[in-house]
């Protein structure tokens, strides 16, 4: 799925003037690609994708979503053709894996021996079979991100959006999911928009890195990330890589220095 | 990954030294017995100390001749009248509360009036109103017990996990899907913790309203008084040991009830 976006902007309200989170951001995410969100902390890159997947809701500026091989068909609403996968998951902890797996299915009304066989296929996907009926909270922290990953999948949803999904995680469990999610996204080819702070990251996943300023939000600059696929963590070490990096790390500088001296404003 | 918890209890339990754990069982001999010998070396008079061994021998034959279980099993049912109806209606109250501001703004100045109210101070309009019966206990410890029920209740569904909601509604869920399938599980470790408060109200209301008025000659409020009233001290102690030890079985049992059903409310 395509996905336009025009002069999107948002205030939040503070009971004053509002504070501009989003400042006119204008982009095209490509149909099937990977497109990592990147930029220093309260940029309003999780506002965004929020936005896009219909969970709040723009104070203005349109949004368009249309399947490139029905390019006349009309938009699909924000949030109808996506699901999401949140930075803190937002498992449900009174469930056990497999009935948070199957919850979209179950509100669909799916019966449960087909919703179960279905949740089956993805828990097995993601590498936690025999674990179905698990309670959540006696999982890892890598296991718990699978089985959020397996819930947002089961929706089978073009769009997947992913607000830092990884952040919490250690580093080796970190690429293990990287690793997972290249695999997920070379299979089935969904439009992915990923949220991250970390440079390297963003690199190794996205087809393209959306950088972008301190508060308020707007896009500094996009960079097309056109290493090969599938892709691995060995690329970490091509001299490709390592070119993208310094460059993204000077963009970043910038706005993190940014938002420090913002901060201290405030502070003063 | 099954052993865990059990492994976990096996290693505290270990990690006490012998002594330190037999310190509790200890405490108590030790102060029986100073009591025994307090009471036998300056010969207190039995009507203002009777001597521990003296509370048991009483105690043995109360329960022998069957008038203490007795007393005893017509103060449990009536608590548990009293609190099941509380919790009826403070679960279902604090329910609609939480869910409709309506009816949370319809309740709120009753709550307010109410709540603070000592409830002890209704028994004399309810024995007015009701006469001394099965009828005045009930009301009278449900009343109490209704409150902390209400408001723990409307808390837990007002307070549940804003994201838990939003992740519900973007795997697909509709209004009352969210409110019986996120909010209402959500508020449960809260509807726990007002029910055991509720409980705990309901063992103190309905011993004092079988103190005062109960017509009935029956419970343990009403043989605590009896025997206070003639001197029988010993009868005294032995019926406050058991009321001691059953309040304690109680709000025990009802935490493991709690734990059980939902486990995932016992971590947080």
């Amino acid at each position: 799925m395509d996905i336009f976006v025009d002069d999107l902007v948002q205030v939040w309200d503070d009971g004053g003037d509002g504070i501009l989170a989003l400042d006119g951001i204008t982009h095209h995410f490509g149909s099937s690609k990977l497109t990592c969100l990147l930029g220093p902390s309260g940029c309003g890159k999780s506002t965004l994708i929020q936005i896009i997947g219909g969970i709040e809701r723009a104070t203005r500026g349109t949004i368009r979503i249309v399947d490139p091989a029905a390019p006349d068909a009309p938009s699909a609403r924000p949030g109808e053709r996506s699901v999401m996968m949140w930075q803190n998951l937002n498992l449900f902890p009174w469930r056990n894996v497999i009935d948070n797996v199957a919850f979209g299915l179950e509100m669909a009304g799916v019966p449960r021996q087909r919703r179960y066989a279905r949740a089956r296929e993805l828990i097995a996907s993601v590498g936690l079979k025999h674990f179905e009926e698990k309670q959540c909270s006696q999982l890892s922290g890598g296991m718990r991100q699978r089985v959020a990953l397996a819930r947002a999948l089961i929706m089978d949803q073009p769009i997947l959006l992913m607000d830092e999904p990884f952040a919490a995680l250690d580093a080796q469990t970190k690429i293990v999911m990287q690793e997972e999610l290249t695999r997920i996204f070379e299979q089935t080819r969904k439009t992915i928009l990923f949220v991250t702070h970390a440079i390297d990251e963003a690199i190794l996943l996205g087809d393209e890195v959306v950088v972008m300023t301190a508060r308020p939000g707007r896009i500094k600059e996009v960079i097309k990330i056109d290493l090969p696929r599938p892709r691995s963590q060995e690329l970490i070490n091509s001299p490709e890589f390592g070119e993208l990096y310094d460059r993204i790390l000077h963009l970043i500088r910038e706005e993190v220095l940014n938002a420090m001296r913002q901060q201290n404003e405030v502070a003063d | 990954m099954a052993e865990a918890p059990t492994l976990k209890r096996a290693k505290r339990k270990s990690r006490d030294p012998l002594w330190l754990r037999i310190l509790p069982f200890a405490s108590v001999v030790m102060f029986l017995g100073i009591w025994e010998l307090v009471v036998r070396v300056r010969e207190v008079p039995p009507i203002i100390l009777p001597a521990p061994s003296a509370i048991a021998s009483y105690l043995v034959s109360m329960i022998t001749d069957g008038s203490l279980p007795y007393h005893l099993a017509v103060t449990f049912l009536r608590i548990v009248a009293g609190f099941i109806v509380a919790s009826v209606f403070g679960i279902v109250l604090g329910v609609f509360m939480g869910m409709s501001r309506i009816v949370s703004r319809v309740l709120d100045p009753w709550i307010a009036a109410l709540y603070p109210l000592p409830k002890i101070s209704l028994i004399p309009l309810l024995i007015i109103w009701l006469g001394t019966g099965e009828a005045y206990i009930l009301t009278i410890s449900a009343i109490t017990a209704f409150f902390p029920v209400l408001i723990s209740t409307y808390a837990g569904i007002r307070q549940a996990d804003q994201g838990l909601v939003r992740a519900a509604r973007d795997l697909g869920a509709n209004e009352r899907q969210v409110q019986m399938k996120v909010i209402i599980p959500a508020a449960i470790p809260s509807i726990f913790a007002g029910l055991q408060l509720g409980m705990g109200v309901t063992i103190i209301l309905v011993v004092a309203a079988e103190m005062i008025g109960g017509s009935n000659q029956s419970g343990m409020g009403y043989l605590l008084i009896r025997f206070g009233q003639v001197m029988e001290t010993e009868k005294v102690f032995a019926a406050l040991i058991v009321l001691a030890v059953f309040g304690g079985v109680i709000i025990k049992t009802q935490e493991r009830i709690d734990r059980w059903i939902a486990p995932w409310a016992a971590r947080k």
